[in-house]
């Protein structure tokens, strides 16, 4: 697991001109230099909110992606799928 | 020697300072932050302690406190394009180091930062509290965001031991005290609203909150606020813990003010005695 990489791609999206652009640009070649695993980076490029949500990934972070509209994560996209994950906070 | 004059607690909440840039002086947020403000004027403070939860920008998850404090000479902010205007702002470097020495004295292993810069969460109070930044500031950083969070007794003792090193400071200084943040606050995660990116998942408990304060029920509310309830009212419901470091300082009082801000998930607490 590489969740470390996948919060640190969301912070530099919004700290890193340059890399939220390419990110923009090319979402496949902006990641492929980024540690991540297969299933990490077959989730990202789908926009999988739920799954990265699920494997620890932080939602402050992640709901960066929707500033952009990376990934496809519109509001609405994003918050449709993040509602699909199990709240582990309701028991 | 140093004496605590006042306690406040604001929200942070990132748009706020250019949705009162839009609707202007009069406006509903405009005028809830000014009703502390003017307290803070009253009060006078030399200085002012800021505990604060940062939010991955002066930290990341590399390096991660559970508690830190600024010593340095001066800070800036917002670090996280938070669309308002860059401010500096100076912090009393001898003052926040001896509130660290005292603080590891009690037990509190506190993270030391220096160079660094802070998120919205400390500049958005100071922005509509102390907008010419005259007023030097301690930021003390609590974890509040990435589980898991230190126990609100604990972040209650801390604010109890910088009381104490304030209390052990030789000079005649006035020293204010802001909890910055949240109570119910849900950022990105599966309690907001259907088609939002944000939202304010527990009313009651944000109201409960705020009854528990009014009536200087510390106990009641240290037990209350564990790490599960805090983020049952939203991933971002540990912020409670800066109020509660703050009420540490502050110690037994009642609020002067205790003010709701009607559909949101937090409220202005105002803190005097004197």
């Amino acid at each position: 697991m590489s969740v470390y990489a996948v919060n640190k791609l969301c912070r530099d999206a919004l700290h890193d001109l340059a890399f939220r652009e390419a990110l923009k640009r090319d979402p496949a070649a902006a990641i492929a230099p980024l540690d991540l695993t297969a299933e990490e980076r077959d989730a990202l490029l789908a926009g999988d909110v739920a799954r990265l949500y699920e494997w620890g990934c932080h939602p402050f972070l992640l709901a960066y992606l929707t500033r952009w509209d990376l990934f496809g994560l519109t509001v609405p996209v994003y918050s449709e799928r993040i509602h699909a994950v199990r709240d582990e906070r309701n028991g | 020697m140093a004496e605590i004059v006042a306690g406040f607690g604001v929200p942070h909440t990132p748009h706020f300072p250019a949705l009162v840039a839009r609707e202007g002086p009069q406006s509903e947020v405009a005028l809830l932050y000014a009703g502390v403000a003017k307290h803070v004027a009253e009060a006078a403070p030399d200085v002012l302690i800021v505990f604060t939860d940062d939010h991955f920008n002066t930290f990341f998850l590399d390096n991660f406190p559970t508690f830190a404090i600024g010593v340095a000479d001066a800070t800036s902010g917002p670090n996280d394009q938070t669309p308002m205007p860059q401010y500096k702002v100076a912090v009393p470097s001898a003052l926040a180091a001896h509130i660290r020495a005292a603080a590891i004295d009690r037990g509190f292993d506190i993270t030391l930062a220096q160079n660094f810069s802070v998120d919205h969460a400390v500049i958005v109070p100071l922005h509509f509290l102390t907008p010419h930044m005259k007023i030097p500031v301690v930021p003390i950083f609590i974890n509040g965001l990435a589980p898991p969070l230190p126990s609100a007794r604990r972040c209650y003792a801390l604010g109890q031991a910088v009381r104490a090193a304030i209390e052990q400071w030789p000079q005649s200084l006035r020293v204010g005290v802001i909890g910055s943040g949240s109570f119910s606050l849900e950022i990105g995660g599966p309690q907001v609203p259907v088609g939002e990116r944000s939202g304010f998942p527990d009313p009651q408990w944000t109201a409960h909150l705020q009854d528990l304060m009014r009536d200087d029920r510390i106990d009641d509310l240290l037990d209350e606020a564990t790490t599960a309830r805090m983020l049952r009212a939203g991933n971002i419901g540990g912020e409670l813990l800066n109020w509660i470091a703050m009420l540490g300082v502050v110690g037994k009082h009642k609020p002067r003010a205790m003010i709701p801000h009607a559909g949101q998930g937090h409220a202005f607490g105002v803190w005097r005695w004197s």
